[in-house]
């Protein structure tokens, strides 16, 4: 087997022009061009860390469940030593798949074609006929499931890259793609619920990663959902704005407080006395010195929407959703929820009710998304159409990155564009690197000074 | 609960006919866009749920569906069913609007017990929806209905539903079932 599972086509695509980040003007070829995607496939999905599980999903050994990384099917499975492991779902004898199941346990993958039979780490431990057919000439330590280049956990969340030059999980997150998972542990503990939500959309994925940071759709896109009041309308989409920006393309866009309104907070907790504020209801989940201590003094003051390069979104409800390319124009969505270990029975009834209320095919909120993104990406493939610019102007060269003395940064600003700007020009980087140490040599720092 | 095939035959199948014109009545609200009428037919206890499906080896089958009170495609009270419905009126729920053209065929009625003032009816529903100029969705699955008899006549209040797709092809699911 060659060491990288990747194979780097020399003759790349040049997606150079697509973005300029001066202007915020988008070539919308990237949403529909089957070569771009077939590049995205190899040059981000391929190398990128990919969320695959949380602990808590699979936790007896012989558990597994089915994702994908990129359009590969990947198992994820907790071999009897308690690693968990990310094999391709593919025997080395013809290719078929060796789990059809989406979750489950197993003591082993058993090829359902010839017989190839796989133990939880991917050795393959057996196959019919190996005197008889064979002659005992074949080697099975060679024949194998190939696992993924590297798996590695940041606090219960699995990930795994097919390549084996990608940095260190920790490295590749840095500190705002970790304080985006941290939101998500800023409570305490957490515990996966069973049943991923799971639909399809006609768009192309990083329609559906632009729109996370998207908090000038919401009073329109969702207008039915305030209006019938099961969201709060003042908290839907404040005007107080903080977008966060990392390395490789890592972000948080969304809701946040400034110092002065987080020390009336403060103020207000102490004393007891005051207003209600529109952010009270995720302020109060971080009030413990810990979780202070663990998001940092910039990360306490954000609600916003982290979004783990490529396409791993974390919601502020107990909740992540992966955004799973398909094809250009196809995506599927799949909405990972939790709980919080120690939540009484109200408190987890009244997670699971939003959980299941507002995101997901069903969800009074998301059921209103997908025909904007398919339409969008449709937008994109006209012969005419796909030819005009897209506008992501908004907030350009109008405001401040303000740097914090812990190293955290960020902007202060009302409703904007700079995470989708940023999310882009990152992609470009991405496809522009021919391998891991070109796209850590050359890749985009997050802005200074004015944005 | 009595016996439903204790009944004589006229008695099964009036009552069958009764169940069979209620389905077909609330179906053709549904289709009909004639929401209000529609929430008129629910109890107020009514528990719309429909779970979520996932492939599973043939021996973990008990595994397919998610439990009741875990996660859920439709794990909806009636104030929950209010709001889907009072959303298509007041603007901006673009999932329907332009408003899709559905048609429900409910077939394969059955009834399973009656107690007292309640039937717990089974059948089999396809859903056919059709938006803009070429957007197609159908989905096919079983239902598990309790009925429950009231001055106006029956009131809906249990609808299980278990859809035969697992990942939903759709890019939402707006309809009602
Ligand atoms: S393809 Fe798997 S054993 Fe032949
Ligand atoms: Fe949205």
């Amino acid at each position: 087997m060659s060491d990288a599972l990747i194979a780097t086509d020399k003759a790349s695509v040049d997606v150079s022009g697509c973005f300029d980040m001066a202007t915020g003007i988008l070539d919308r070829r990237i949403f529909t061009d089957e070569e771009i995607y077939q590049e995205e496939l190899k040059k981000i999905f391929g190398r990128a860390w990919n969320f695959v599980c949380h602990e808590s999903q699979i936790p007896n050994p012989g558990d597994f469940m089915m994702n994908y990384i990129g359009e590969d099917e990947i198992i994820v499975v907790r071999d009897r030593q308690q690693s968990i492991n990310v094999l391709l779902n593919s025997c080395p004898h013809r290719g078929n798949t060796v789990c059809r199941a989406e979750l489950g346990n197993t003591k082993s993958f058993f090829c359902s074609y010839h017989g190839w039979n796989y133990d939880l780490d991917g050795r393959l431990i057996g196959m019919p006929g190996e005197d008889d057919f064979y002659r005992n000439n074949i080697d099975k330590k060679d024949w194998g499931l190939t696992p993924a280049a590297k798996v590695e956990n940041y606090r219960g969340f699995y990930f795994a890259t097919l390549d084996p030059e990608a940095p260190p999980l920790e490295e590749y997150l840095g500190w705002v793609g970790k304080v985006g998972i941290d939101f998500m542990l800023a409570e305490g503990d957490i515990e996966f619920l069973d049943g991923i939500h799971k639909n399809r959309l006609q768009c192309n994925w990083k329609l559906a990663v632009d729109n996370l940071y998207d908090w000038y759709h919401v009073k329109v896109s969702h207008g039915s959902a305030i209006k019938i009041g099961i969201l709060d309308d003042a908290a839907m989409a404040p005007d107080n704005q903080m977008v966060i920006l990392g390395e490789y393309g890592h972000g948080i866009g969304g809701p946040g407080i400034s110092e002065e309104e987080q020390a009336r907070y403060d103020a207000r907790l102490a004393s007891g006395e005051g207003e209600p504020q529109w952010y009270d209801r995720h302020a109060e989940r971080r009030t413990s010195p810990e979780t202070r201590e663990m998001l940092g003094p910039v990360g306490t003051r954000s609600f916003g929407h982290p979004n783990i390069f490529p396409n791993l979104w974390i919601a502020q409800t107990n909740q992540v959703c992966l955004r799973i390319p398909r094809g250009p124009y196809e995506t599927e969505l799949w909405w990972f929820n939790f709980r919080r270990k120690g939540m009484s029975e109200d408190e987890q009834k009244f997670s699971a009710y939003m959980q299941n209320h507002m995101f997901g095919p069903a969800g009074v909120l998301e059921q209103d998304d997908g025909e904007n993104w398919s339409h969008s990406t449709r937008g994109a493939k006209g012969t005419f159409s796909k030819t005009l610019p897209l506008n992501l102007s908004m907030g350009n060269k109008a405001d401040q990155v303000s740097q914090d003395p812990s190293g955290q940064s960020c902007i202060e600003t009302v409703i904007n564009e700079h995470a989708q700007r940023w999310t882009y020009q990152s992609w470009q980087d991405w496809m522009a690197a021919e391998n891991w140490p070109e796209l850590m040599a050359n890749h985009s720092q997050p802005p200074t000074g004015e944005v | 609960m009595s016996a439903y095939q204790d009944l004589s035959l006229q008695e099964r199948m009036l009552l069958k006919f009764e169940a069979e014109e209620f389905l077909y009545n609330e179906a053709d609200l549904l289709d009909s866009r004639r929401f209000d009428e529609w929430l008129n037919l629910l109890a107020d206890d009514i528990h719309y749920w429909m779970p979520l499906r996932r492939t599973t080896q043939a021996k973990e089958v008990e595994k397919e569906f998610t439990a009741p009170g875990g996660m859920a495609l439709f794990d909806d009270d009636k104030t929950i069913l209010t709001m889907r419905i009072q959303r298509l009126a007041i603007g901006r729920a673009w999932a329907e609007d332009p408003p899709s053209r559905t048609r429900r065929l409910i077939s394969n009625v059955r009834i399973d017990s009656i107690d007292e003032d309640e039937l717990t009816v089974r059948s089999n529903f396809k859903l056919y929806r059709t938006r803009l100029n070429s957007e197609e969705d159908s989905w096919i699955g079983r239902r598990e209905d309790t009925l429950r008899r009231s001055e106006g006549g029956f009131l809906l209040c249990r609808r299980h539903l278990f859809l035969e797709q697992t990942v939903i092809l759709s890019q939402n699911l707006s309809s009602l079932f």
